[in-house]
Formats: C-alpha cells, sequence, structure tokens
C-alpha cells in the first residue's frame, strides 16, 4: 500500500507531462529566408504583372451625367421644378468595346454605409410576410407610415431612397437610332433573389391586392408590385434593380450594376460608332453635392478594371526583393567578418 | 460572578455531557446569514451551494473590472438609440468566459466538498449514555467526551481529561499545524487525573459535570485562557491542557478529552487565513496597458462622436434620407448617441477572454512545474510543486536570489564530527572514516561519522571527568523525545543540531532513554541514572541557547547549558583557563565549514534554586509581557558557567549546490546568503558552494563601511581613496560580507540600504551572517526596495518564512526542518538544485510563453477593434460596425483563441538542455526585455498598422467593382483571421501536434462557421444572409498581400 502511494507522487514520464512532445523546430536561418523572400517577391512581382497587364486591357468608359455645368447635356434636368425631365448624353466609341460590356451606374458622397440608413429596413417584410406589411418594424421609422399612419411597403430609408433614373442606349447608325437591347436578368446576387427576399403569395390571384392596405413609399412613382408589370418574376420585391439597390454599398462612392450588354448585335460588344445615352432624369444629388455617373466596362478574369490590385501585388513583390537582396548583402558581411561563427 | 469572567476574557461557556444545552445554541446559517454560538464539527470549506453558487459566483466574477466593463457593455447594447451592433456579440464572449471560469471554480469547489465529506465521515469514539459509540466527526458536539485511541487524528479541540498514560501524559504529533514533527506532550489537570482515572472510567466520564469557561473561539494556536469549574473549585487551564483539532495522537494508548471549539471553531480552522494574492510585474503593467488601451477608446470615441456631431451639422442635413432619420434630435445628441455606439464598436479591443486565458495557462505551467520528473526527488517521495499559480512568469525575471543556508544550501542532515573538550580536539574531517568499534554498547545504532578512538577510550577508562560532564550535558539539555522501538530508543527532536547531538551521545555511550515532565532517565555506559528536572529554559531564536536545570542522583544542583558560541561564551565565568584554544579550536571548526555549539555547566547552589524559582512562579502567575520577564530571569541563571566543550556538527552541502550556483550567477542573478551562522563558517560555506571563487576579495567590517560611508558611489569623479581601491576589487571580483549588527545598523540608515544594493550589484556576491528571521525579511525588503528586480526567497525552515513571504516569490524546500516553509511558500522544491531547472527552463519558457502571449492578445484585439476608426471616416461617423455581429462574438472566442492557447502552452524558444547550458538567455527575462512599455508601444503601433492595411488594401481593391457593404466585411473579416493566423504562426517556434492542430481547427472554424453563419437555412432566424463566395476570390488575394507586408 505504502509503495503505491509513493509510486502515485511520482509525476507521469510522458512527453506530455514532460514537454518533450516530438516537435518541429523551423530555423529561420539566412539560406530558407533569402531564397523564401525572392520567391515570395517573385511571386508576387508575376501576379502583379499579370494582374496590372490584365487591368490594361479592360476598356472603362465613365460618364458623369449629373448635370453640374451649365453646358452638360442634363443640366436643364437639375433644376427641382423639373419633374420629369429626359436628356441624351451622347459619345463614340473608336474601337470595339468587346463584350460582355456591364452597365453600371454610380453615386457619389452618398452614405448609403450610414448606420441608421443601413438598418432601416425590414428584412421580414422582404420575406413576404404580410404580417409585417401592417406594422412594419420600429426600425423603418419614420419611413414606416405616411401622414395618414398607412403602413409603408417596403418600408425604411434604403427602400425609399431607392435609385430611379432610368436608361436607354442608343446606337447611332447614319443618323437614325438603333435601341441597344440592355440584360437586366441576373444583375442581382443569386441568394438575395432567390432565398433573402421573397415576395408575399398573391391573394384571389392577385399579386396586387397582397399589398392592399400598403401604401408605396413617398418618393416612389409606383408601388412594388407594379415595378415591373411585364415580367412577374421581376416584379415587386424581386425586381433586379430593387435587389441591387437594397445590397448597399460600403463607401460613400460606389456603383452599382445596372444591366448588361449581351444580345443580339452586340453579344460581342458595342462596335465603334455614335452612340447616344436617354436619361430619364428623377433622382436629386445636387443637395448634398453628389454626383451621378453611368459607366461601362468589360471584365476579364480578375473582374473589372483594377490597377490597384496589380500595382499592391507589384509593390509587395519588390519590396520582398529589395529586402532579400539587403539581407545578402548583410548575410554576407556576416559571414565574410566571422567565418568562425558560420 | 460573571462579571469577572468577563474581565478575565472568559465567555465561552461548555457544559461537559449536556448536549441538550449546546443543541439549543447551535449555529445555524442560512445564505449569508448565522446566528447561534455553537459551530456543530461539519467542515464547510466549500463556498457554494446549489442554490447559492450562481449568485455568489457571478458576484465574485463581476468584481473583475474586465468583466464589470464588459457586462456594462452588455446592457449599454440593450439601449435601442445606441445599439450598434446586437447584443449577443458581447454577450457571447462574456458568456464564455463567464462559463469557463464558473465551471473552474465549480470543479474546484466540488473538490473541496469531497475533501470536506472524507474528513467530516472520518470515525471518532463519543461517549453516551451506553458507553463509547462510533459516529462520525461531523456529529461530534461542544461539551462531548470523546475517546481517541493512539494515531488517531484529533476531531475537535478537546481539553485533555485523563489518558491511559502515568500522570495522564499524552504525546502528540502537531506536524499538520506548525509543521514541527517532534513530539509534545500535553497533560491533564490533576484533579481530572486523579478522579476520573481508574478502573471505571466510562462511568467517571459519564458522571464528570465540569463546566468549562474559555476564550471566545481565536486562532492562536499557543495559547489558550481558560478554567473549569468542578465540584465547587475553580482549576486554571492552559494550552498544556489543549489537545488541539489535526493533530495526532501518539505513543499514548488512549486519551479522553472534552470538545471545547468544534468545527469552524477550533483553533486551526481559525487560523486558516486568506492568502495574500501577489501579483506579477507583468500583470502590473498589463493592467495599466489595458487602462490606456481603455483610455484611448474612450478619447477616440470621444473624437468620432465630435466627427459625428460635425457630421451631423454639416453634411447630413442635407441628405433627407438621413437627417429625417435623426428625428429632429441636436448633433450634440446625436454626438453623444454616437459615443456611446463606438465604446460598444471598440469594446472588443479591450482584450476580456486574456484574463482567462492568463489563468488557464498559468495553471497549466504550474501542472508541468508539477510534472517534472527532473524536479522530483526520489528520497521523500515529493515532486515540485507550485502553491501559488499566479506567479509563473516572474520566475523567468528573478534577480536576487536570496537563500537561507541551513538545509537549503546544506542537507541539513546533521553529523556530528568533532568536539572540543578540555583542551583537545576530538575527530578528524577526513573523508575515509574507520567506523568506530562499538559493539560494547548495546544501545548503539550505527551512524555516528565520528572517529577517534583516544575519546572512546577516555570514556570508557572513566580517566577524564570532563568527558563524562560534556556527553552528560549533551544527553540532559534538549528536549528530545524517545520512543522506543526493537529495544532500541529512536529520538525525535525539533531540531535536528539537537537529534544529532543526542544520538552521538547515545553511540558514545550516554543513553538517553526517557523522560517524563519532572525526570529524565539516562544511562550512562550503561548504568542507569535518574536526574529530576527542575526547569527548562528553552530555546527561542533570539536566545539562541536552551539550558535544563536538573538535580543530580547525587542531589546536586546543575545547569547545563547549550547554546551558539558567542552567547555562551559571554556567560563564562571570568578568566577561564582555556579561552585561547578554545577560539582557535572555534576557527578551526568554522573553517571546516562546521555548526559550532558550545556547551557549558554550573552549578547551583540550594539557595539561589529555591529564590529563583519563586520569581519564576511569580512571573507564571503574573499577567503583562511574560517573555521579556522570563527573559530576565532566565538572564539570571545563566551566567558564572564553566566551558565543557564545543561541538562541531557538519551539514554537507546538498547535491548540485554549487553547481547550480554557478549556473544562476552565469545566469545574471545575485545570490546572496543569509545564514545565522558565524562569518567564517558562512565565508567557507560560500568557497565551498562556489558562491564566491577562491580568488574573490572580500569586503566585510571596517572596509565596508568606509564605503558605505564615502560619497555616493554613483559619485565616481571625486572618490575617496577607498572607494578607488574598492573599485579596483570590484572590478577584479568581490563579495561583501555583513553581519547581522552591522546589517542592523545599515537598515536604521536609509541611504546606506541604497548604497549597500548599489554597491551588491557591483560584486560577485553578498554573505549576511549572524542574522535573525526579522532581519532577514529586512534584508528583502532592502532588496526590494532599492532594486527594481524580482526577487525570490528561498528557504527550509520556520526561520525562513518572514523572508519568504516578503520576497516577490517564495520558494520553500521539503526540508527536515518540518514544512512551515513550504506552507508559507509559493513554490515548493525538494532540493536546491531544482531552482536551476525551476528557473531557467520553466521559469524562462514562462515567462517567454507569458510575453508573446499577451503581447499577440493586444495586437489581436487592438487591430481588430482599429478598423472601425478607419471605416468611420467613410461612413459619417455613424458606428457602422465593419464585422458582421456574430464574427465579432465568435473572433476572440473561436477563431483565434485556440493556437495562441497551444502556444502559451507548448511554445519553447530553446529546449530545455540549451537553457541549462547557456544560463544567460535567462537575463531577458530579468532586463524584461519581451514586455516593457516600450515593447508594448511597438506592438500598439504595429496593430495600428495593420488595422490600416486591414482597411485600406481591401478598399483601395473594391473600390474598382461594384462593392457592397457586406462583401468588404467577409473581405476584412477574412484577412484579419488568415492575418492574425499568420502572425502566431510566425510566433511559433515549436510545431507540436496540437499547435498545428489548432491552428488547422481555427482557419476550418472560421471557413465552416462563416459559410454555415451565411446559409440560407440560418436565415430565416437571423436576416444575416449574404453569398460568401463571391467575395472570396477577392479576399484570397487581399491577405496574401498583407502576410508578404506583416513578414517584411
Amino acid at each position: 500500500m505504502k509503495n503505491e502511494e509513493e509510486a502515485s507522487e511520482r509525476p507521469d514520464n510522458t512527453a506530455f507531462t514532460q514537454q518533450q512532445l516530438p516537435a518541429w523546430q523551423p530555423v529561420l536561418s539566412a539560406g530558407i529566408i533569402i531564397p523564401g523572400f525572392l520567391i515570395i517577391g517573385l511571386a508576387f512581382l508575376g501576379i502583379g504583372i499579370a494582374l496590372f497587364l490584365t487591368s490594361q486591357t479592360i476598356q472603362v468608359l465613365e460618364m458623369d451625367y449629373t448635370g453640374v455645368e451649365k453646358d452638360s447635356p442634363c443640366f436643364r434636368c437639375t433644376s427641382p421644378s423639373n419633374q420629369t425631365c429626359t436628356c441624351e448624353v451622347t459619345f463614340s466609341l473608336s474601337t470595339l468595346f468587346t463584350g460582355p460590356v456591364f452597365f453600371y451606374y454610380g453615386l457619389s458622397n452618398y452614405f448609403q454605409n450610414f448606420r441608421k440608413y443601413g438598418v432601416s429596413k425590414d428584412d421580414y417584410q422582404l420575406t413576404g410576410d404580410t404580417q409585417y406589411f401592417k406594422s412594419p418594424r420600429d426600425v423603418c421609422f419614420p419611413y414606416a407610415h405616411d401622414s395618414k399612419n398607412n403602413p409603408i411597403v417596403p418600408c425604411g430609408a434604403i427602400a425609399s431612397s431607392m435609385f430611379n433614373d432610368t436608361f436607354e442606349l442608343y446606337q447611332i447608325i447614319n443618323g437614325t437610332k438603333k435601341k441597344v437591347p440592355l440584360d437586366g436578368k441576373g444583375i442581382s446576387w443569386w441568394t438575395d433573389y432567390n432565398i433573402k427576399y421573397r415576395n408575399p403569395l398573391p391573394v384571389n390571384g392577385s399579386f396586387a391586392s397582397a399589398f392592399d392596405g400598403t401604401v408605396k413609399p413617398i418618393n416612389w412613382p409606383k408601388a412594388a408590385y407594379e415595378l415591373d408589370l411585364t415580367d412577374p418574376n421581376n416584379n415587386g420585391f424581386l425586381n433586379q434593380d430593387f435587389l441591387v439597390w437594397m445590397r448597399r454599398a460600403a463607401l460613400p462612392q460606389f456603383r452599382k450594376l445596372y444591366r448588361r450588354i449581351t444580345e443580339g448585335d452586340y453579344a460581342t460588344g458595342l462596335p465603334a460608332g455614335n452612340y447616344s445615352l436617354t436619361v430619364y432624369y428623377n433622382y436629386p444629388v445636387l443637395s448634398f453635392d453628389g454626383r451621378k455617373k453611368v459607366v461601362f466596362s468589360n471584365v476579364s478574369w480578375m473582374g473589372g478594371k483594377n490597377d490597384f490590385l496589380g500595382i499592391a501585388y507589384l509593390v509587395v513583390g519588390s519590396l520582398c526583393v529589395v529586402m532579400s537582396v539587403v539581407m545578402l548583402i548583410v548575410y554576407a558581411k556576416f559571414k565574410f567578418s566571422d567565418d568562425d561563427d558560420a | 460572578m460573571a462579571n469577572s469572567k468577563k474581565e478575565r476574557g472568559v465567555k465561552w461557556e461548555v457544559r461537559a455531557n449536556d448536549r441538550y444545552f449546546h443543541q439549543s445554541c447551535r449555529r445555524k446559517s442560512f445564505l449569508c446569514f448565522r446566528w447561534g454560538r455553537y459551530a456543530d464539527n461539519v467542515v464547510r470549506s466549500y463556498k457554494y451551494t446549489p442554490l447559492t453558487f450562481l449568485p455568489l459566483n457571478l458576484y465574485e466574477q463581476f468584481q473583475r473590472a474586465a468583466n464589470l466593463f464588459f457586462l456594462l457593455i452588455v446592457i449599454l447594447q440593450c439601449v435601442p438609440i445606441i445599439a450598434t451592433i446586437p447584443w449577443y456579440s458581447t454577450m457571447l464572449p462574456l458568456l464564455f468566459v463567464l462559463l469557463v471560469r464558473g465551471c473552474k471554480d465549480l470543479a474546484t469547489d466540488l473538490g473541496r466538498r469531497r475533501s470536506d465529506g472524507q474528513i467530516n465521515r472520518r470515525p471518532c469514539d463519543i461517549l453516551t449514555p451506553e458507553g463509547f459509540k462510533t459516529v462520525k466527526w461531523k456529529d461530534v458536539r461542544v461539551g462531548d467526551i470523546l475517546q481517541v485511541h493512539k494515531d488517531q487524528v484529533i476531531p475537535a479541540d478537546l481539553l485533555l481529561l485523563c489518558s491511559t498514560e502515568p500522570h495522564s501524559l499524552c504525546y502528540v504529533e502537531t506536524a499538520d499545524i506548525d509543521g514541527e514533527t517532534n513530539l509534545k506532550f500535553r497533560q491533564a489537570l490533576s484533579v481530572t487525573h486523579t478522579e476520573l482515572n481508574g478502573d471505571s472510567v466510562k462511568q467517571n466520564l459519564a458522571t464528570f459535570n465540569g463546566i468549562v469557561w474559555g476564550e471566545e473561539p481565536n486562532g492562536n494556536l499557543h495559547s489558550f485562557k481558560g478554567e473549569l469549574h468542578w465540584k465547587g473549585e475553580r482549576h486554571h487551564l492552559d494550552t498544556d491542557h489543549l489537545l488541539l483539532r489535526g493533530t495526532v495522537l501518539r505513543n499514548t494508548d488512549k486519551a479522553y478529552g472534552l470538545a471545547i471549539y468544534t468545527g469552524s471553531d477550533s483553533k486551526i480552522l481559525q487560523n486558516c487565513g486568506k492568502l495574500k494574492l501577489k501579483n506579477t510585474q507583468v500583470e502590473i503593467l498589463l493592467n495599466k496597458t489595458v487602462l490606456v488601451i481603455l483610455l484611448f477608446m474612450i478619447t477616440t470615441a470621444i473624437l468620432l462622436a465630435v466627427g459625428a456631431g460635425l457630421f451631423e451639422q454639416r453634411v447630413s442635413p442635407q441628405y433627407d434620407v438621413v437627417s429625417v432619420l435623426q428625428r429632429d434630435s441636436s448633433p450634440a445628441y446625436l454626438g453623444f448617441l454616437t459615443f456611446w455606439g463606438y465604446i460598444i464598436l471598440l469594446s472588443p479591443s479591450m482584450p476580456m477572454s486574456l484574463y482567462i486565458t492568463f489563468e488557464v495557462i498559468h495553471m497549466m505551467h504550474c501542472l508541468l512545474i508539477g510534472w517534472d520528473v527532473e524536479m522530483y526527488w526520489e528520497d521523500n517521495n515529493s515532486p515540485a510543486q507550485a502553491r501559488t499559480t499566479t506567479l509563473n512568469e516572474e520566475l523567468g525575471q528573478v534577480g536576487h536570489l536570496l537563500s537561507d543556508k541551513t538545509g537549503t544550501l546544506t542537507q541539513n542532515r546533521l553529523l556530528f564530527r568533532q568536539c572540543f573538550i578540555a583542551g583537545h580536539i576530538y575527530g578528524d574531517m577526513s573523508k575515509e572514516l574507520k567506523p568506530l568499534d562499538l559493539s560494547w554498547n548495546r544501545f548503539s545504532c550505527g551512524g555516528l561519522k565520528f572517529s577517534d578512538q583516544r575519546l572512546v577510550d577516555k570514556l570508557r577508562e572513566r580517566s577524564s571527568p570532563e568527558c563524562q560532564e560534556f556527553f552528560t550535558a549533551l544527553a540532559l539539555c534538549h528536549t528530545v523525545m524517545s520512543e522506543w522501538r526493537d529495544g532500541l530508543p529512536h529520538y525525535q527532536a525539533a531540531s535536528p543540531d539537537e537529534e544529532a547531538l543526542v544520538c552521538a551521545a547515545r553511540e558514545l555511550g550516554w543513553v538517553f532513554l526517557s523522560r517524563t515532565r519532572e525526570t529524565l532517565t539516562l544511562s550512562e555506559m550503561g548504568l542507569t541514572r535518574n536526574y529530576q528536572l527542575l526547569a527548562l529554559l528553552d530555546f527561542t531564536s533570539k536566545r539562541r541557547r536552551m539550558s535544563v536545570l536538573v538535580r543530580d542522583p547525587g542531589g546536586q544542583l546543575k545547569l547545563y547549558c547549550k547554546g551558539a558560541d558567542i552567547v555562551v561564551l559571554e556567560r563564562l565565568q571570568r578568566d577561564g583557563p582555556l579561552q585561547e584554544s578554545t577560539e582557535r579550536a572555534l576557527e578551526l571548526f568554522a573553517q571546516g565549514c562546521l555548526r559550532t555549539l558550545c556547551v557549558a555547566v554550573r552549578s547551583v547552589p540550594e539557595a539561589l534554586w529555591t529564590e529563583w524559582s519563586r520569581t519564576l512562579s511569580q512571573v507564571g502567575t503574573s499577567t503583562g509581557d511574560q517573555e521579556t520577564a522570563l527573559e530576565e530571569i532566565y538572564d539570571q541563571m545563566e551566567k558564572d558557567l564553566t566551558l565543557l566543550g564545543v561541538t562541531a556538527i557538519e551539514d554537507r552541502l546538498q547535491e548540485g549546490v554549487p553547481e547550480t550556483i554557478a549556473t544562476l550567477r552565469r545566469a545574471g542573478l545575485k545570490v546572496w546568503v543569509l545564514t545565522g551562522d558565524k562569518t567564517e563558517t558562512a565565508v567557507n560555506v560560500g568557497y565551498a558552494c562556489k558562491l564566491m571563487d577562491p580568488d574573490t576579495t572580500l569586503i566585510q567590517g571596517e572596509e565596508l563601511r568606509q564605503l558605505l560611508e564615502s560619497p555616493s558611489p554613483e559619485v565616481k569623479s571625486k572618490e575617496p581613496e577607498v572607494w578607488i581601491t574598492s573599485r579596483k576589487a570590484v572590478k577584479s571580483k568581490a563579495a561583501l560580507v555583513i553581519s547581522g549588527p552591522e546589517l542592523a545598523e545599515l537598515t536604521r540608515e536609509p541611504e546606506w540600504g541604497a548604497k549597500f544594493v548599489a554597491l551588491s550589484d557591483q560584486c560577485q556576491s553578498v554573505l549576511c551572517c549572524r542574522v535573525t528571521p526579522a532581519q532577514k525579511a529586512e534584508v528583502v525588503e532592502m532588496v526590494r526596495k532599492y532594486s527594481t528586480s524580482i526577487t525570490m526567497a528561498i528557504g527550509d525552515g520556520a526561520n525562513d518564512v518572514n523572508m519568504i513571504k516578503t520576497a516577490h516569490i517564495g520558494v520553500g524546500l521539503c526540508g527536515v526542518e518540518g514544512s512551515q516553509a513550504v506552507q508559507n511558500a509559493d513554490f515548493a522544491l525538494a532540493q536546491f538544485s531544482f531552482l536551476r531547472r525551476l528557473l531557467l527552463v520553466h521559469g524562462h519558457w514562462s515567462y517567454y510563453r507569458i510575453c508573446i502571449l499577451l503581447r499577440y492578445f493586444l495586437y489581436k484585439t487592438t487591430a481588430f477593434a482599429l478598423v472601425h476608426i478607419w471605416y468611420s471616416f467613410y461612413n459619417g461617423f455613424s458606428a457602422q460596425p465593419m464585422y458582421e455581429s456574430w464574427f465579432i462574438s465568435l473572433y476572440t472566442t473561436l477563431y483565434t483563441s485556440l493556437p495562441i492557447q497551444c502556444m502559451g502552452f507548448f511554445e519553447q524558444d530553446v529546449s530545455d538542455k540549451s537553457c541549462l547550458c547557456w544560463p544567460e538567455i535567462y537575463s531577458i527575462g530579468q532586463k524584461k526585455q519581451l514586455f516593457n512599455p516600450l515593447v508594448l508601444a511597438i506592438t500598439l503601433l504595429y496593430s495600428v498598422y495593420t488595422s490600416i492595411i486591414l482597411f485600406f488594401i481591401p478598399m483601395g481593391i473594391l473600390q474598382y467593382f461594384a462593392l457592397d457593404y457586406q462583401t468588404l466585411a467577409v473581405t476584412i473579416q477574412t484577412s484579419v483571421v488568415l492575418t492574425m493566423t499568420v502572425e502566431v504562426i510566425l510566433h511559433t517556434k515549436f510545431w507540436t501536434k496540437y499547435s498545428v492542430a489548432a491552428v488547422v481547427f481555427s482557419l476550418v472554424a472560421f471557413f465552416l462557421s462563416t459559410l454555415a453563419l451565411h446559409s440560407a437555412r440560418l436565415f430565416t432566424a437571423s436576416p444575416k444572409d449574404y453569398f460568401f463566395l463571391g467575395a472570396s476570390p477577392n479576399a484570397y488575394s487581399t491577405p496574401e498581400i498583407w502576410l508578404t507586408i506583416c513578414v517584411t
């Protein structure tokens, strides 16, 4: 008995308790670090060059149509009195703008990332839960009820401030306008369209009557169930433009996808020539010194035009290479100064 | 009557055999309320009951500032207008921390409950009307009469009524109380002894109806005042009549006692004080840093709030959409709300889970210390032990090691090697000994390392009366208890010196056979003689001597005195004959590293004795300062002594001590030795254990004084000659030697202390000789005061307890002198040489791991939270969080906690062998190179830099895309997690399978849980769905960029 007790006091002689676990101890010697840095640096340089070159091939056409300057085509639309206004922005392409071309609209100095703005929507309402049609959640305040205390659907600041300029693009061939077909399908996220946003179930076969007892957001020209009467799959909360708008931007300067040009004669891109963009100018931005623009761009494997990414890789890569050279020099110096140590 | 009892301080009434009386006043408790007078005998060291666990534990946990802070944050998050992130994002980590800690507390509490239960279920015999009945400890009540058997533990504080031994003596071992292993005797009142003992003990006891009046329960183990009222008489009671709970009955068949204090009233439990928690320097600095972070956070929040106010005033009125949201509030008010919003948002920069991780890692390190086989000592079966779990990293920073000598550097297994009697030195110091032929002595047990046939011959021939007297003195003048086993006496002594001397006397024919309270029995060369013990003038560390006054069989009164040489020599008769040769002998012994004691005798005239004993009894009954009064009286008796001789006892160095000290010195530790021994002995031990090199010059006495009197050592330009010479010495090699009296002078003048410490820093080592326990503590205090380094005190005996408690870290050796030092120490070791491993390996690793851990933690949390600041410049200071709220809550707990935890457990920058081979590595801890304000500032700046990179690079890249907020959030989240993991990977130098698993697990957990949280299924519960895959190509490229920046 006594022996057992004594044995129990003796600590276990295992690798764990003795801190003798087998372990890999990487030694960061100059022989590893310098080539390592060099390899990483070269890899980054390679990626950077590839990215940069790819980025150079991407064509981007950006046009501000806010109409701040007096001679700009949309200047007349900027006066508040002008309720429905159209203006035309013309541009010409000297070479083929390779497709598929993406058509963005962009806003700047617009704080879609303001916190209270960002939470001002009712996710339950947007899943088509009619219970929340009657009484929107508090977060929507003051965009939850109109002055007559009718519930607003969709409620909240984001929905209420939805971008409502629309565009039509024409190619001018010999003085006649040829409409460029714009594809608005699939511009929103798959999850948004299929899961996150749901329309309410039709009541008595009528989609509109599901919205009975609610009013449209104050700034909207038409109700949610009238957003696209031609295509029931693009109507209501599932309207692609609505979905794109509801996915709020991270920065005050942002662009959102408006359409893609993928059809008909323009599937391969926009051929050289003159074009005219008709803008149905509704959305006021000048009050907060904002700007509106349209952007045409094509994409590559790395996404849109992005010089920054390539440059970042180049900078890091060259830093690594420089570091490795510096280290090599230092190492060589040390090595020759005291050979014994090495 | 009652009044007088109050005056005498005896208000605790115990009626024997009256259960009913005490039952009515039983102490009961409900929650925190208690009433009643007498505690029952149940030990409740546990803190919680099922009912009180939750509130009590939560209360304790929220006493920590960090937890309270986060509770406030959670409360703030519940206020809708300022809640920037949902309540659960802080609540989850907080709950996690509370849960982990709660579980830990619960586990320890259950452990306590179990051990309590074991104690409470121990059996004991209690007197009932039907006779003695075996019950459990917890059923013992005040007023019960108990029967205790031999080798049983005493269940409550008992008043000894009688025992089976003559005079109702009984012997107890108090090892569990004061760590002393020698037996002590207790004796019953003679009245109870005579009345109760006899053939019918049971009946007598059952009818015993005395009433005991005692003090209120207190924790003073060595005093008790009380009186017994029985049969109309009053009898005084003191601590000699008391059997304390926790002591063990020895050498006594049965003892009967009356329970006076039970359970929590008993002396030992009253004595269980709370341990004072020591904070390490690292922790103090950490707390300061956290405070700085808090201040920084508040300032940033204020600035951002001002920004928000300005934004509201200047910018937002132009936005219809935004301004309407603000409900007509003034910008100032909105700024105020934003302030709180940012406090919430930045709160993750406070390392909340750090404290819990810190604690877990400390515990782990303590376990590892206990598990180390190389610090396990086979001989007394004791592994190293970490008794305080908060000091580990300080082990890696010790700058001054203050060590006791006896029992710490030496084995404290004392051997009688030489003696000096009447001008002759007997015994030699040669290593190989011819064992003496002691077969003539039937009491010989062997074990004597003494060889001098001359002495044996003299003793056997009885040719030298001095020699005979000398050994009679050795056999009489002690407090040793004898125990007979196999016909041989075995001795149990309070101090090993005594044991060595009594054993030596036994081997040489003067055998101490037994003692009672009034007699001592010796066998002198086979002739049994009885000495009447008149008085015992006991040993105290202040007196440093002890004496016995005996009446020898011839009727002569004799005082035998034994003590340290200076105290005894100054009490000798004037013009003693052998003064010179004695001093020479003492010097010789000291050079041989021997401990010396002088033995002297005095014949006491009968008249002097009667007078002296009268004054003694007067003091005994008088109140007031008994101790000093006694000392004076003792002094009167101990004078005009005649020197009999000098004993020289060898105390061998422990194994590996010189090597250990040499290594520690190489590691940059200043080793100070504090000893009660003579200067010469100490110096010789110093040389022997490599504390000083052979060519070291000693600075001591007058030279030292001059040095200290000279202008401060800092002013080296105008220094006097002394200083120059000494500096030469210092430059080569020097050691300071200072003795107790000089030290007392030193501590009186504060400047000298500073100078002394400064001077000592330039010397090899410091020896303090002839110091008292209190002075040891003073020295530690002085070093703590005048130097910034961490002090560690190591000792083994009760005289080191002060020092151990005063130092930053106290180490106790489980030595021969009982366990008191261990009980007061933070770490317990079995051997001095284990110190090397404890400091150089465990200490270094702990320091390294904990510093890396803390730095990483601060880095991780601040870099994480600072991103919000950069983002706020782009979102109108609206306190928009940068991350998904789930990410915030899981970041510290799940994604980044395990790899660093593993690192805290397993990381080794250098292997244990290299730690020991190159002790110079240790100095990084002493110089605080891994955790100081500068390093912390760099860490924090680095985290600012990281957060800038983390935010601006993804932003720069993604601004070319049709970028939405959620993509940016996912990108940055992924970068943060990858960055932090890469950081750990870069810091880890010791890859065990666990570290790899932890890293892999964290990353997998991150990706899986992100995907899961973004899945459609969870969307119905929480509307936080976005498609992760869309962001991943971008997320991929950014961390890679970051990674390389981090490397460079």
